[in-house]
C-alpha cells in the first residue's frame, strides 16, 4: 500500500512524472487563468463599493491563497525529508521556495495598488498584507539558509528544519497581526475587505485560484527536475534521461 | 560517576555563568546597546516625554529585541569553534540537557539583565512608574522566548561565515509576535486598560516556545555539527 | 453572455471606470510574476541538464582513459 510512497523516494522516477505532468498542468491552468480572466475581468458585474477597482481581487486572492499554499508544501516536503530522509522531499521544498516567494510579492504589490484607490494610499499596515510581508521575510529567511552552506545536504537539513519552525509559526503570526491591527483601527478607517460576492464575481476567482495552483504544479515540476538533477548527478539513470 | 541530568544542567548553567562573568565587558554591551538604541529614538523624534510615552512601549521592545539578538552569536559558537560543543554533545546526557542549560544562562544573563535595567529606560521614554511591573513582566516573558527562538536560529547557523545577520534576519520575523503583544501590554497598561489578556498570551507563547523549541534547537545542533 | 464581444471593445472596459490606472498594473505584474516562473524554472532545468551532462561526459572520458592506460602495455603496437 505505501509502494506508491516509496516510489516517491527514487530520483528517476520523480523526475520522470514530473517531465510527464508539466505540460498537462501547464495546459489545464491555461484554460482556468484564460476562463477565470476573461469572465473575471469582462463579464463579472462590478462591486457596489468598489467599482471595478474590485477586479484586482482576480489576482491579489489567487497569488496570497498560493504564497501560503506552497509554504505549506514546502514545509510538507521539508518534514517528509526530515523525518524519513528521503532526499527528493529536500528538492521539492527546494523547488517550491522561490515560487512561493514570487507568489508573495505578488500579492503585496496587488494588494498596494488595490488599497491606492480604497485607503488613498499604498501601504496601510492591513492585517492581511502584513501577514504577507512576514511571510515574504519567511521565505528569504529560508533560501538564504540554504545558501549559505557550502555542503549542499547541510544547507537542505537546515532550511527544512528553519520551514517547519516558520510554518508552526505562522498561524501565530497572523493570529498576532490581525488582533495588532484590530487594537489599532480607527473606526473611521473603512475595513478593506473583500466585497460580498455574488455566484458570478466568485466563479472567476476560483477558476483564477485553481489556475495559479495548476500553474504551480507546472513550474514546480520543472524546477523539481533542475533540483533532482542538481542532487543526482552522477547517477546512472542520468544518462538515459537527459537524452530525451 | 555518572551525573542526572537535573545535576548536568546545574552543571552547565554554572559553567557557562561563571564564563561570562569571566568578561564583564561582553556581558555589559548589548545592555549598552540596549540604552544607546532607546536614546537614538528621543533624539530622532521628540524630546516631549508626553509624546515619547506614546511611542514608549514599541521603542522599548524594539531596542530589547535587537540587543538581544547581538548577545545570541555567542550562544553556542565560542563552544563550537573550539571543539567543546562536540564533547558536550558526546558526553551521554543528550544534547537536549545542554542546549537547555545553555540557553537558559544565557538568558540569566541577557533577557533578565535587560528586565532588570528597563525601569531606567522606561523612565526615560516617560513610562509611569506605575506601569513597571507590567512592563518588566513582559519583558521577562518575551525576553525568555526569544531566547529560544535565539538558540533555534544560532543553532542553525553556528560555523557560518556572517552568520550574525542571516541569525536576525531568521529570528526577527518569528519575533514579530511577541513585539505585538509585549508592547500592547504595556500600552494598555499604560493607558489604565488591562492588559492581562496579552500577557496572557506572551505566557502562552512562552510555554509553547519553551517546551518545542529545545528540540528543534537540538535538532539544528545536529544539522550543523555531526 | 449576449453583450460579451461589445464590452471590451467599448471604452469602460479599458478605463475600468476610472481605475484603469491601478487595475491593469495589476494583471500586468502578475504576468510578469507568471512568465517569470516559467523563464526561470526552464532556465534552471537548462542549467541543471548541461551540468549533468558534462559531469557524465568527464566521468565517461575518465573511463576511457583509464582503460586506455590499462591496455597500453598489451596493445603498444596497434595503438593507432
Amino acid at each position: 500500500m505505501w509502494t506508491w510512497f516509496y516510489k516517491l523516494a527514487s530520483p528517476p522516477y520523480v523526475y520522470g512524472t514530473a517531465a510527464a505532468l508539466a505540460p498537462w498542468f501547464l495546459g489545464l491552468a491555461a484554460v482556468a487563468i484564460g476562463y477565470g480572466l476573461v469572465d473575471g475581468l469582462v463579464f463579472a458585474p462590478p462591486d457596489y463599493q468598489q467599482g471595478d477597482a474590485f477586479r484586482i481581487i482576480y489576482v491579489h486572492v489567487p497569488s496570497a491563497w498560493l504564497s501560503l499554499f506552497a509554504y505549506v508544501g514546502m514545509a510538507v516536503a521539508a518534514a517528509i525529508a526530515l523525518i524519513w530522509r528521503i532526499k527528493m522531499g529536500h528538492a521539492v521544498a527546494a523547488a517550491s521556495a522561490p515560487i512561493g516567494a514570487s507568489f508573495t510579492l505578488l500579492a503585496l504589490v496587488t494588494g498596494s495598488l488595490w488599497g491606492r484607490p480604497m485607503w488613498g494610499t499604498f501601504w496601510a499596515w492591513d492585517p492581511r498584507l502584513t501577514s504577507e510581508l512576514i511571510l515574504l521575510f519567511l521565505y528569504v529567511g529560508v533560501m538564504s539558509l540554504r545558501a549559505a552552506f557550502e555542503d549542499p545536504a547541510r544547507g537542505d537539513r537546515a532550511a527544512a528544519l528553519l520551514a517547519l519552525v516558520g510554518v508552526v509559526n505562522v498561524p501565530i503570526i497572523h493570529f498576532s497581526v490581525v488582533w495588532w491591527n484590530s487594537l489599532h483601527q480607527g473606526a473611521t478607517v473603512a475595513r478593506f475587505g473583500k466585497p460580498t460576492m455574488v455566484a458570478s464575481m466568485l466563479w472567476p476567482l476560483l477558476s483564477m485560484a485553481l489556475g495559479f495552483m495548476l500553474f504551480y504544479g507546472a513550474v514546480l515540476c520543472m524546477r523539481l527536475q533542475g533540483e533532482v538533477l542538481t542532487r543526482e548527478r552522477q547517477a546512472r539513470w542520468v544518462a538515459e534521461a537527459i537524452k530525451s | 560517576m555518572s551525573v542526572g541530568p537535573g545535576e548536568a544542567f546545574a552543571l552547565v548553567v554554572h559553567r557557562e555563568l561563571r564564563l561570562s562573568f569571566r568578561r564583564p565587558d561582553q556581558l555589559l554591551q548589548p545592555l549598552v546597546f540596549f540604552l544607546i538604541v532607546t536614546t537614538l529614538f528621543p533624539l530622532g523624534l521628540s524630546l516631549q516625554l508626553s509624546l515619547l510615552r506614546d511611542m514608549a512601549p514599541g521603542v522599548l521592545w524594539v531596542a530589547a529585541l535587537l540587543s538581544s539578538l547581538l548577545s545570541l552569536d555567542s550562544l553556542f559558537k565560542s563552544d563550537a569553534d573550539d571543539g567543546t560543543l562536540e564533547q558536550l554533545a558526546l558526553c551521554g546526557q543528550g544534547l537536549t540537557v545542554i542546549v537547555v542549560a545553555k540557553t537558559f544562562a544565557h538568558w540569566l544573563v541577557s533577557g533578565l539583565a535587560l528586565v532588570l535595567v528597563s525601569p531606567l529606560v522606561g523612565t526615560a521614554l516617560g513610562i509611569p512608574g506605575s506601569v513597571f511591573a507590567t512592563m518588566m513582566l513582559s519583558l521577562a516573558l518575551g525576553t525568555l522566548t526569544l531566547s529560544w527562538l535565539g538558540a533555534i536560529g544560532a543553532g542553525l547557523t553556528v560555523g557560518l561565515k556572517r552568520g550574525n545577520v542571516l541569525l536576525s534576519l531568521i529570528v526577527l520575523p518569528l519575533a514579530m509576535p511577541l513585539l505585538i503583544f509585549g508592547a500592547a501590554a504595556t500600552d494598555r497598561a499604560i493607558s489604565g486598560v488591562s492588559a492581562s489578556g496579552a500577557l496572557y498570551f506572551l505566557a502562552a507563547l512562552c510555554v509553547f516556545t519553551c517546551t518545542l523549541a529545545p528540540f528543534a534547537a537540538t535538532a539544528a545542533l545536529h544539522i550543523t555539527l555531526e | 453572455m449576449g453583450g460579451g464581444g461589445n464590452q471590451i471593445v467599448s471604452a469602460g472596459f479599458w478605463s475600468m471606470g476610472g481605475y484603469a490606472g491601478y487595475v491593469w498594473p495589476c494583471f500586468a505584474f502578475a504576468g510578469v510574476i507568471l512568465g517569470w516562473n516559467l523563464w526561470s524554472a526552464r532556465r534552471y532545468r537548462a542549467a541543471a541538464q548541461l551540468k549533468a551532462r558534462r559531469a557524465l561526459e568527464a566521468a565517461d572520458t575518465d573511463r576511457a582513459a583509464a582503460t586506455a592506460v590499462v591496455a597500453i602495455p598489451r596493445t603498444a603496437g596497434e595503438q593507432a
